[in-house]
């Protein structure tokens, strides 16, 4: 029960990344009907150029943080004037098309500049506070209320189910950004016009939207969200050029989950898809050992050659397994609505 | 006086065909099939020009003859691979995003089989080509009513499966990260002749590839063909037509994973190892940028593609290895190359969309 709270509070911080990058896919998809495989990119971008103020520039990671979200909607925005603007009256496969292309340009321009090692945040940027959870230091307990420790850097629950105030923070702040966004869309008056244009964009236009500059909004703010996740993302994890591509698709997968098209899809697709990647890894290998022994490669299982979670194995593979399952049997995801064409 | 439209036989049928083909064989055409032919000893007394020269201490820096028809033949599996994508991105529309699949699925089936068990090079072919179409049908069943850009994603995903579980199942690769290693060479049955010089596979992949663009250009010119563009122009039209929708387009899933497969079972021999690494996802995006170079749906236009490509990601391959900082800009330009291409010329470089 211990670990599967632990891994419900892991898949929880996960999912409220991931439920920030999906919103990015989903807004674009649902007044363009682009799948912008580039945003993955961005994403990665928004950490990097985090990244590259703290580490380079010395700036205060509070600082960082809003300018590496403003360029990042600059990208945004630069990306839908440079390569999607042009062929917005072309067939959706071009938009596709183009959008791998960006995507896989990104990808290795990033390469280039910062290298393809792996790099993690600074030691020094976070606060003492907000540091992982070492789960060999006994962490000194400040105040104890009803059982529940208050640690350095964690709430330790009773039964060693600990929770750091780093992924609370990320919580939080996801919860905040989003309900802010579910704010912004359904109260502003660019988020009435941000629905105009999803229902139906030639008529929006006729009634006089500037479609191009909606559109560009909602590039922006999705990638200043998506900036904010790869910050989030590297703090906890680190950074790399292809974090952007599998984490992108795994929030892809979100989206394509909760109904591609729909914010709140997005925010609750992004939510199980977290704790479905969380719980694949963590409880995959019961799984793979009972279908190994009943197929008769029970020997192989015992002597490690078949992939478990520790061999970096299927764990990004969940979110394609999601996907795919999710486009062949309901391609309008679990809050979509179905609507008149087919998939 | 009526015309027969319909030819009477075979015969005439095929003798009003060749009449056409000497019609069409200009002179550039006749030294290009030439220079086609006789590549390698074109190349090879390059480098006995070369070797003439440098035995007198007059240098020309160029690589050696037999590395160029390394890369040629690297070319020619690519023009295999476009050849086949082409089929169903370009006959029947549908964007397919991981047609590395089959190529993996051909080069693991003839570099497992030929080194584990022993199987002869000419038993393996059949088979990996099987095996290739079986996994094209497996993949292509669940997804028959998918379009656009659900289908592409699909794609994408099963590849990427594929690639990991080759990656990761060591029971079933008996190596770390996919390695197949000691594959042996091509030996024909009954005789000692082992192909093993890269003028070799030069022929070798000459007479795959001829086959291959003998039966797509049978086939695109068939009834088959006109199905698979009518799909391509208008599902729910061709289905309206009487065309079985269904049955038309597993075939088309089915040839063109065949020929990733035919492509597979090629590279192991001739690479002698495969891993993983050669099967990762941008690869799909190489050659899913040859047959969009080319212009989709044109043979030629895949072929050409896949020459002009082909070649410049080897001689990028070269260059970069004096920079490794930038070796991955070689990933970088096939990207930009697929933007601009969107941007002015969505219908191909070469040739205009047919039909």
């Amino acid at each position: 029960m211990d670990v599967f709270l632990q891994q419900l509070i892991n898949g929880l911080v996960l999912g409220g990344i991931y439920a920030l990058i999906a919103v990015g896919y989903t807004m674009v998809y649902g007044i363009i009907q682009l799948i912008n495989f580039a945003h993955g990119e961005v994403f990665m971008l928004g950490a990097y150029f985090a990244f590259t103020l703290v580490a380079f520039f010395h700036l205060p990671f509070w600082v960082a943080v809003p300018i590496s979200m403003l360029l990042c909607a600059g990208f945004g925005l630069l990306m839908d004037f440079v390569a999607y603007r042009p062929i917005r009256n072309a067939p959706r496969l071009s938009a596709l098309i183009t959008a791998i292309g960006v995507s896989i340009a990104l990808q290795n321009i990033a390469r280039i500049i910062w290298g393809a090692k792996p790099q993690p945040f600074p030691e020094e940027t976070l606060p003492s506070f907000l540091q992982q959870v070492n789960p060999l230091e006994e962490p000194n307990i400040y105040f104890s209320f009803l059982g529940i420790n208050f640690t350095e850097v964690a709430i330790k629950f009773p039964g060693n189910v600990s929770l750091a105030y780093l992924d609370l923070s990320i919580i939080l702040l996801a919860v905040i950004l989003m309900v802010g966004l579910n704010r912004i869309v359904s109260l502003t008056k660019i988020g009435k016009a941000m629905r105009a244009c999803a229902q139906n964009r030639t008529a929006s236009n006729l009634m006089g939207i500037k479609t191009n500059q909606v559109i560009a909004i909602t590039f922006a703010i999705g990638s200043a969200l998506g900036a904010i996740a790869g910050v989030m993302v590297g703090v906890r994890e680190y950074i790399e050029p292809t974090m952007g591509y599998y984490k992108g698709v795994a929030a892809f997968a979100a989206a394509v989950l909760g109904g591609i098209g729909n914010i709140t899809g997005a925010m609750v697709g992004g939510l199980l898809m977290g704790i479905a990647e969380v719980f694949g890894a963590g409880y995959i290998d019961p799984i793979i050992e009972f279908i190994a022994t009943n197929v008769g490669l029970g020997e192989y299982y015992e002597a490690g050659t078949i992939s478990n979670s520790y061999g970096s194995g299927y764990r990004v593979a969940i979110s394609y397994i999601v996907m795919i399952i999710v486009i062949l049997i309901r391609p309008t995801g679990l809050f979509g609505k179905s609507t008149g064409h087919r998939a | 006086m009526s015309k027969n439209i319909i030819p009477n036989s075979i015969f005439e049928y095929y003798k009003s065909k060749s009449s056409f083909i000497l019609n069409q064989l200009t002179l550039t055409r006749f030294i290009l099939f030439l220079i086609i032919l006789f590549l390698p000893t074109i190349l090879f007394s390059l480098d006995a020009i070369i070797k003439f020269f440098s035995d007198r201490n007059i240098y020309i820096d160029l690589p050696s003859g037999d590395y160029i028809l390394y890369i040629c033949v690297q070319v020619c599996v690519y023009i295999l691979l476009a050849i086949g994508l082409n089929i169903v991105c370009g006959f029947t529309g549908l964007l397919d995003l991981g047609y590395v699949a089959f190529y993996l699925v051909g080069g693991y089936t003839a570099g497992l089989l030929m080194t584990n068990h022993g199987f002869n090079y000419f038993l393996v072919l059949p088979l990996a080509i099987l095996n290739g179409g079986l996994w094209g049908l497996i993949r292509g069943a669940p997804t028959l009513r998918l379009t656009g850009d659900y289908f592409a994603i699909v794609t994408f995903g099963f590849a990427e499966l594929l690639f990991r579980a080759v990656k990761n199942e060591i029971w079933l690769i008996q190596d770390i990260n996919g390695f197949v290693k000691d594959i042996p060479s091509v030996n024909i049955p009954y005789t000692k002749i082992v192909l093993y010089q890269n003028w070799h596979h030069y022929y070798h992949i000459l007479i795959l590839i001829g086959i291959v663009i003998f039966i797509t250009y049978r086939l695109k010119n068939s009834r088959v063909g006109r199905a698979w563009i009518a799909i391509r122009e208008d599902e729910q039209a061709a289905a309206c037509m009487g065309i079985n929708v269904s049955r038309y387009k597993s075939l088309a899933f089915a040839i063109s994973a065949a020929i990733g497969g035919l492509g597979g079972a090629f590279l192991a021999p001739f690479w002698g190892i495969i891993s993983a690494k050669a099967f990762e996802f941008w690869e799909s995006i190489l050659i899913l940028c040859m047959v969009i170079l080319g212009g989709k749906g044109s043979i030629r236009g895949a072929i050409i593609g896949a020459v002009f490509l082909g070649s410049l990601s080897e001689i990028l391959r070269e260059i970069l290895l004096r920079v490794p900082q930038f070796s991955s800009a070689r990933i970088l330009i096939f990207g930009v190359i697929l933007v601009l291409l969107m941007r002015f010329r969505p219908d191909g470089l070469i040739y205009k969309k047919s039909v």
